[in-house]
């Protein structure tokens, strides 16, 4: 068993926080899905535990869940299917998987 | 930060919309019904694609002429990629992407009479001569071009030059323009920003999953690229003098053009 296993097997992740989504007047999607979605403001935009950037089309993908690297999430907007993961600057950046 | 709001400790996880199933998610993106519910959302009470009561920024003579030429350029785009989308329909390998592309369709038709329609509002007598006169040689070539990748019946070819090389150019140079543009210019431009979102994103992972499941196809969709780049870069130009944008900016669009293609792996 390799040490990141060993790791996993006696420290289990903490629990994810969890967020109640509002909209946020995101228009491009049916009404039923603007919850899961807001415009970005540019570089200064502070993204949330459970927010990432589409890299795609700019848009801020959100969930109910606090996202970790491994997540999938998808861009209703541009159609993108993208997973999680960790940029240089430490954030969580999304990747396209086609 | 955005305004979510953390759940108390106790709530339970409900199903959301990241859980979906990959099939189920493309299934639903390219329906007509997830389109139509879509555009509803910013299309509803507008006429010609802006709010009928906005009142109109007053324009000097100079920004106003600046202003139709490259709405002139914009409806030769628009042209273009009305009649491409309605030929890759007939190419297209599936009933998903046929959908998709009908609605790709609709918006580009809509795009085209926006624009010939805010070329009237803005005085032009004959918006469709005007665009005959004014579109720039190089939106002209790659019309052109479109329309033998189409008739060639190369889909993946046709699918890149249209929906990733096309609406990239597009999206950012509307983008772009929305910022500055006069208020009426500008919500239209915003809306036909929206579509975009879509039409390149489908082009990007329609043809990311092509090459991944055909990469023989790549030298020949790198060449294509390599061959559409000096006619990008001239219509980019073209556009950039018309706003009358400083050449950073023009280096700017460039390098937001390029991310999908080189997400894709299609630089170099």
């Amino acid at each position: 068993m390799s040490e990141t296993q060993k790791r996993t097997a006696t420290d289990p992740e903490p629990p994810r926080a969890r967020f109640e989504l509002e909209d946020t007047g995101f228009n491009e999607v049916p009404k039923k899905y603007r919850k899961f979605y807001r415009r970005w403001s540019g570089e200064k935009d502070e993204l949330a535990p459970n927010e990432v950037l589409c890299p795609v089309c700019k848009v801020v993908i959100r969930s109910s869940r606090e996202l970790r690297e491994g997540d999938r999430v998808y861009c209703m907007p541009c159609m993108s299917r993208l997973v999680v993961g960790r940029g240089q600057g430490g954030g969580l950046e999304a990747t396209v998987r086609y | 930060m955005s305004d979510a709001k953390r759940r108390p400790p106790h709530d339970t996880i409900r199903p959301e919309l990241h859980d979906l199933d990959k099939s189920a998610f493309l299934e639903e993106v390219h329906s007509f019904e997830f389109w139509f519910q879509a555009v509803e959302g910013y299309l509803a009470e507008t006429t010609y694609g802006h709010d009928p009561e906005m009142a109109e920024d007053p324009l000097s003579d100079e920004d106003r002429e600046r202003l139709i030429g490259v709405l002139c350029n914009y409806c030769a785009g628009e042209s273009a990629a009305l009649e491409t989308a309605a030929g890759l329909v007939s190419l297209a390998p599936n009933r998903m992407t046929k959908v998709f592309l009908s609605t790709q369709v609709a918006d580009e038709g809509r795009h085209l009479e926006v624009f010939l329609h805010r070329l009237g509002e803005l005085g032009v007598e004959n918006p469709e001569s005007e665009v005959a006169k004014r579109a720039s040689p190089s939106m002209l070539a790659f019309k052109d071009k479109l329309a033998e990748l189409v008739a060639g019946r190369d889909w993946a070819s046709a699918l890149f030059a249209q929906n990733v090389a096309l609406e990239s150019l597009e999206f950012v140079v509307f983008g772009r323009h929305a910022k500055t543009a006069d208020r009426v210019t500008a919500q239209i431009l915003e809306r036909v920003v929206k579509d975009e979102r879509r039409h390149m994103g489908f082009g990007e992972n329609e043809l990311g999953r092509y090459l991944r499941d055909t990469p023989d196809s790549r030298s020949r969709i790198h060449d294509l690229r390599v061959e559409l780049d000096h006619l990008v870069d001239a219509t980019l130009a073209d556009t950039v003098r018309h706003l009358g944008l400083p050449a950073d900016d023009q280096k700017e669009l460039g390098r937001m053009y390029r991310e999908s293609i080189e997400r894709l792996g299609l630089l170099g």
